[in-house]
Parts: structure tokens; sequence; C-alpha cells
């Protein structure tokens, strides 16, 4: 019992963002299968269960446009952090620390420690992808995001396109769209806002105990300083 | 990571369109039974607000449809679905139908493209 308490204290933030992102999701369902349904009926046609609701063209191309560009906005955030710096900012390393650093302050090879990941001990192949490996994975879910955006975008397009008797579109016609690109600007605009003001107002607010803000009595000009 | 591969996989096949056969056979039972002067029949076929708007003032949907005169329709040519919706083409006649729960009814024909702006339909909703 204790160890299921500790447990579940020691992963508390990953949990609550799992609760609040099924919970999230749930509501997307719920709320897009009435507005879903509200215009069904005003179209003429009839009304679509939950079941079908979550898994048409509609619902996927809402979830995947919000996905990919989340994903996106971290693989940015993650890579443009290796080679460049704001100086103030906890977000950020120190001036002069720019690109990928020694093997010694990476701990990777021989500098490796005891408790080191195994793949930080590994040569070649095997270590490029571990040290790349967050990077790697959040760039490849924001690619397959983005495609899934993509095929059921079209899939949505296609079917509203019907619905004003006008002809379907091919994927390539879609993916140079206005609507495909709308509805992927809209949504990469707000997430590079959000990690702009995260690097800039972290330099002059804080958020006493979090470790995204540097600590409160920290000087501006400190940078890389997470509290 | 392995959470958000089955789910991509889910939303990457969502939508897929599948069954051309269904619709495109609607499409050419409508202009049969109008060929064969089953205009009734032919009404029977048509989604519920293209019937109900098809009529004018004191006329019923089978006067309506005897009215448009709609060609032959022949074979089907093409067929694209795309969620509940459908357009087939036949060699005389492009038609947009919707899946309802008791099948596909005809939505619009006696359609002709205008460059890509919506179809001109002699009948439609």
């Amino acid at each position: 019992m204790v160890a299921a308490v500790r447990r579940i204290k020691d992963n508390a933030l990953s949990l609550t963002f799992l609760i609040l992102f099924v919970a999230s999701v749930c509501g997307q369902a719920v709320a897009g299968l009435l507005d879903y349904n509200d215009q069904q009926a005003a179209a003429g046609s009839e009304p679509v269960s939950l079941l079908d609701y979550v898994a048409s063209s509609s619902f996927a191309v809402d979830v995947a446009e919000n996905w990919q560009s989340e994903y996106l906005q971290f693989f940015l955030f993650i890579m443009m952090t290796v080679w460049l710096v704001q100086r103030g900012s906890p977000e950020s390393k120190e001036p002069g620390e720019e690109g990928a650093e020694s093997g010694e302050q990476q701990r990777i090879g021989r500098y490796s420690e005891d408790d080191s990941p195994a793949w930080s001990r590994a040569k070649g192949l095997r270590l490029w992808l571990f040290s790349n490996s967050l990077g790697l994975v959040m760039g490849a879910v924001f690619v397959l995001s983005w495609l899934a955006q993509s095929v059921a975008g079209q899939a949505a397009y296609n079917a509203q396109r019907l619905t004003d008797l006008r002809d379907a579109v091919s994927w390539g016609a879609y993916v140079t769209s206005p609507e495909f690109w709308n509805r992927s600007l809209q949504n990469w605009q707000s997430e590079l806002l959000a990690v702009l003001s995260m690097v800039v107002l972290s330099i002059y607010l804080r958020q006493r105990g979090s470790p995204e803000s540097k600590p409160v009595g920290a000087p501006h000009a400190s940078t890389g300083v997470e509290g | 990571m392995p959470f958000a591969v089955p789910m991509l996989a889910v939303l990457t096949v969502a939508g897929c369109a599948v069954d051309t056969t269904s619709p495109a056979r609607a499409a050419e039972r409508f202009h049969a039974a109008i060929a064969g002067r089953q205009e009734d029949s032919a009404c029977a076929m048509l989604a519920r607000r293209t019937a109900e708007k098809l009529p004018g003032p004191g006329q019923t949907c089978a006067d309506a449809l005897r009215e448009v005169k709609l060609g032959p329709g022949g074979r089907s040519t093409a067929v694209s679905v795309w969620g509940e919706e459908a357009q087939v083409r036949l060699t005389g006649d492009t038609l947009f139908l919707h899946r309802f729960s008791d099948g596909w009814r005809i939505r619009a024909a006696g359609c002709r493209p205008v460059r890509d702006l919506p179809y001109e339909c002699e009948v439609e909703d």
C-alpha cells in the first residue's frame, strides 16, 4: 500500500497529465459529436452515434491537427535550444555553450557513469540514436500526426465538397490547398507564440517552486538556472 | 510513444472510402426507374429533403420528375465516396448521394459541372 502510494506520488506529474488528456479527449468527443449532429440536422442528415463520430474523419482531423502542432512545438524547442540561446531564460543554456557539447559534458562513452543508460556507453549508431532519441521521437510523432491530419483532412474536406455538390480532390491537391495550410498554420502560430512567451517571460517573471522558472531571487540576467 | 502509434494508425485509416458499388447501383436504379416511367419508384429513392423540395405548387414528386425530363443515365464510369457522401458519374449524368440508415439515396441528379463551383443540378436538395 505504502509502495503503491509512493509510486503514484513519484509519477504524479505524468499521471495527472494523462488523466487530463483522457478527460479532454472524451470531452472533445462528446462536444464534437453534439456539434456534428447539429450540423447533420441542419443538412437534413441523420445523427451519428458517438462510436461512429470518433471513427470519423471529422474527429480524426481535429485531433491530428492539434497533435502535430504540439509535437512540432516540442521538437523545435528541443532542437533549437541545442544551438540557440536566450540570455536570462531558464529554458536556455548559458551563452557560449551552444552546440551538442563534449562527451564529458554529456557523460557518454568513457565519461559515462555506473548508473548511466547502457546505450550512453555504446558507440556508433546506437550512441547516435540514443543521443538524439528525444528529438527523433518528437519529430517522428509530428510527421506521423501531420500525415494523419492530411489523410483525415482530405476525407473530411471531400465529404464536405460532395455535400456542396462539388468534385472531390486528390491528396496532392488537398495538401496544397488553403484548407490544409489554414488548419496547420493556425495551430503552429499559437504554439510558436506560447514557446516565445515561455522563453521571454521566464527571464523577468517567476513561479515559486516551479522548475520551469528561475528561483524568485535569481537575477534577470542569469541564464539556464531552474528553481 | 507506444500509445501514440496505434492512435495515429487509427487516425490515419479513419475516413477511408470503401463500398463504391452500393451508391453506383442506387444511381443506376434511379435512372432505370425514370427510363421505365416509374417516377413514383424514382421518387422513393430520393433523399427526403430533395423529394420535398422538388415538386412545385399542386404537383406530386412524380409529376415534377416527369417535368424535369432527365436524360438517360447509362452505366457508372466513376464513383467517389467520402464518409456518408458519394458522387456517381454515369455515362449520361452525374448524381450526388447520401448514405442514410436505410441505404444510399439521391440528393441531386441531372448535374452539370461549373468549373470548380458547385454543380448545377436539375434535381437537388
